[in-house]
């Protein structure tokens, strides 16, 4: 269907542009060095491919210009025919013939001029040959400059004519000019054809489409048609004429009452009975528009006549006023009905019909009992269904209410809000509190509120005390014992003498009680190692005295009864950690022993390689000395 | 208008501020700043950036399960204007907010007295072993003793005395 191609046509390039666009194609697409020295076939090849190219393209271009355009034999005849009115049939088919015989010399040019190539026996006789060539082929496309813009118009005409589909739903409006066609599309419609007072204001068909029962209606405006004969008639009234003729629709003659078209009611009937044959078959309806300045029962006897006898041959005549919409509802139902129902009898006659009759079932289920059970149509329904048919009045639209205040005039949208409460329309909402959006805790059932409980330690602050004082003695004690100057080897405490006074006061900061002579004799150190160390002295002075065999003492001495452990026992708490203790000791041992070292304190360097040995030539010895 | 949150460390997205980025699996993500998204692109885990909300979520360092948490949640179904229902939310949520702080605080309050429970152990072991460095083990025991057999005394003087 070659309905909406008219858009997609390629533009026609001016000669000039397309010899130029070629030509310059040819230069960079095709590689452009070439020398002298090269070999003949290269250089042969090398101009082939230029002739070739420039050929192509020509040959690619102009076929696609003659497929783009569409062919008069192939488009529905409404289009052929408003083709050929607009543009002249034969003046058409002559512009693509002469494009097409231009493309074939082209192509004959070109096989020509290779074929004479292939003789070329040097790089300028092959570049005159490709210059002739090309030329030729610019010299074809430079004769070609008339059709190519008079396609070029036709493409451009072409792409901005109304898209009418010729096989769904239409109204056609004719009658004389200015008797109100284009004010009914405007009003019908949602098209904006323009409206004036002088004559042929519409000079070629205009689209409308407007909806009705579900549907899809084109409404078709024509250009008026005068009353002379078919020869007579220019390219304008041509066109209502084809559309006529071809558009399979409903026809509305429009007629005026009230003469301001400057033609008598006598001659828009003549003019009607004249067209009358291009009627046949199609669902006839007369407008009789203007009714407010005229009605037809203010007419005169003879033009009421007219009237009455369009009735009588069941042609039925509206009256309509486009200024006060007036009967335009009407005009519009009557004509889609009678249209409709033309339709649907060509259908039903048609042979398509069975088809889709046979897959048709209305079911109607048998009545249960004598209770009337209508159909069910809501309210809304109802009223949208009264005003598609009825010239109902619309509701008043912002618009309108913007054009009675004027400049007072505020676009306030929260007044159709729909809320619970109608007085809080214009309250203003909050949206946003402290980082939070108020959206994400609207939640019908919100109110629920916790408390919490402290708790508090007081027991813990004690042992805390304790342990704090316990760390700042030790670390006292540390830097005591780093101050300490240590003059002389080091005595055990056991030999050295304590002061009475010192310990009574170091007891007495640890808390204990040293006032009573009890305490003191009892528990003080001192006079526990005093009484011990005199006792350690009196047994080894007693053993001198005696000078007997004395027994090797066995036991440990008394005056080891500070009980001083034995080095590999001290610190040692059981078995298992004198085992690990023992073991740390040989592990350490071990590698001193692998080392051959006598001890942790041997360093000794053996000299394994000495160079005496090693260096030097052997002359009469052996390696041990040289 | 809305406040967003930040995809990757969950912080507010203010209207003007910040970017949106659409992935062509339709999936809408939003970053408060240019830091978030460099980090995005670099394919950088948010539960695992130590920065983000979401890691100290995912690992524990603040109230994740709590019921005043429930409170602020993306409702997808817009409900219509009521003046008192409005009107109530706003009271509603700053009581919310008060408790939700105070919990949250809370939580990261107890998380941190473990520390103090180290502590304590710390100081009870500290004690036990050094004590001897301010008080003697034996400190007032000698007057205790004293008090003991004054007391053994004065029963058996009372039990000759009963006989």
């Amino acid at each position: 269907m070659a309905l909406y191609n008219f858009k997609k046509i390629m533009v026609v390039p001016t000669s000039k542009e397309f010899i130029d666009i070629t030509l310059s194609k040819t230069q960079r697409k095709t590689p452009t060095v070439i020398h002298k020295h090269y070999q003949i076939h290269r250089i042969r090849h090398f101009y082939m491919r230029k002739v070739k190219f420039t050929q192509q393209n020509y040959h690619d271009r102009l076929s696609q210009i003659l497929t783009d355009f569409p062919k008069l034999d192939d488009i529905h005849p409404f289009y052929a025919d408003l083709m050929n009115v607009l543009y002249d049939k034969d003046h058409y088919k002559l512009a693509l013939g002469q494009i097409n015989i231009a493309k074939n010399l082209i192509d004959n040019v070109s096989k020509d001029y290779v074929r004479l190539m292939k003789y070329g026996d040097s790089l300028y006789r092959c570049k005159q040959l490709k210059r002739a060539a090309l030329g030729r082929m610019c010299t074809i496309m430079k004769r070609q400059k008339q059709s190519l813009e008079y396609l070029e118009q036709v493409r451009q005409h072409l792409s901005r004519l109304p898209t009418i589909d010729p096989n769904t739903r239409t109204l056609l409006l004719c009658g004389y000019p200015n008797v109100g066609k284009s004010s009914f599309i405007n009003k019908v419609t949602r098209a904006d054809v323009e409206v004036q007072p002088y004559a042929f204001t519409t000079k070629s068909l205009f689209v409308g489409h407007m909806d009705y029962k579900y549907l899809r209606w084109q409404v078709v405006d024509t250009p008026g048609i005068l009353d002379h004969p078919l020869e007579e008639r220019n390219t304008i009234e041509m066109q209502a004429i084809t559309a006529l003729a071809h558009l399979r629709s409903a026809v509305l003659y429009v007629m005026d009452l009230s003469e301001q078209c400057g033609h008598t009611l006598k001659q828009q009937l003549e003019l009607f009975n004249n067209i009358r044959p291009l009627f046949a078959n199609k669902p006839l309806l007369v407008v009789a528009n203007k009714c407010d300045i005229k009605k037809i029962s203010e007419l005169t006897e003879e033009d009421k006549k007219i009237f009455a006898d369009l009735t009588a041959e069941d042609i039925p005549v509206i009256e309509t006023s486009t200024l006060t919409e007036e009967g335009v509802m009407m005009v519009k139902t009557e004509a889609c009905d009678k249209l409709l129902a033309a339709r649907v009898d060509s259908k039903m006659k048609g042979k398509k019909v069975h088809d889709v009759l046979n897959r048709l079932h209305l079911a109607m289920p048998a009545k249960r009992d004598d209770k009337p059970r209508p159909p069910f149509i809501p309210e809304g329904a109802k009223v949208g269904r009264k005003t598609m048919e009825v010239d109902a009045p619309k509701r008043k639209t912002e618009r309108d209410l913007e054009m009675e205040m004027g400049d007072d005039y505020v676009l306030d949208l929260q007044k159709y809000w729909d809320l619970m409460n109608q007085d809080e329309k214009h309250d203003v909402i909050p949206e946003i509190w402290e980082g939070h959006n108020i959206a994400d805790y609207i939640d019908p059932e919100i109110m629920k509120v916790k408390e919490e409980l402290k708790v508090k330690d007081e027991e813990m602050q004690e042992i805390r005390q304790l342990a704090k004082q316990i760390r700042e003695k030790r670390k006292m004690k540390i830097v005591c014992s780093k101050e300490k100057d240590v003059h002389g080897p080091r005595m055990p405490r056991t030999v050295k003498k304590v002061e009475r006074k010192t310990l009574e006061k170091e007891m007495g900061g640890l808390g204990l009680d040293m006032t009573g002579k009890d305490a003191v004799s009892r528990f003080s150190f001192s006079s526990h190692y005093a009484v011990n160390a005199r006792r350690s002295r009196s047994v080894t002075v007693l053993k001198k005295r005696k000078r007997e065999a004395s027994v090797a003492p066995t036991s440990r001495t008394r005056s080891q009864s500070a009980s001083r452990p034995p080095r590999d026992q001290s610190g040692v708490r059981d078995p298992k950690m004198a085992k690990k203790a023992k073991k740390l000791m040989k592990s350490q041992q071990k590698d001193m022993n692998r080392q051959g070292k006598k001890g942790e304190a041997d360093r000794h360097v053996f000299d394994l390689k000495p160079k005496h040995l090693f260096s030097g030539k052997r002359k009469s010895g052996t390696n041990d000395h040289r | 208008m809305r406040i967003e949150k930040c995809y990757f460390c969950s912080g507010p997205v203010y209207p003007g501020h910040g970017m949106m980025f659409v992935r062509n699996d339709c999936k809408v993500f939003r970053f408060c700043k240019s830091k978030c998204h460099k980090n995005f692109k670099k394919k950088r885990n948010p539960r695992k950036t130590r920065w983000t909300k979401a890691f100290r979520k995912a690992s524990g360092k603040e109230l994740t399960v709590d019921n005043s948490l429930e409170f602020e949640k993306r409702r997808n179904t817009p409900v219509k204007y009521r003046r008192e229902l409005w009107g109530k939310t706003v009271e509603a949520m700053k009581k919310v907010e008060e408790i939700k702080r105070k919990r949250q605080s809370r939580f990261i309050m107890n998380r941190l007295k473990k520390g103090k429970q180290l502590e304590k152990t710390e100081a009870i072991n500290e004690v036990k072993k050094n004590i001897h460095l301010i008080k003697a083990p034996h400190a007032g025991k000698a007057k205790q003793m004293e008090d003991k057999m004054v007391q053994k005394l004065a029963e058996d003087v009372e039990m000759d005395g009963a006989d």
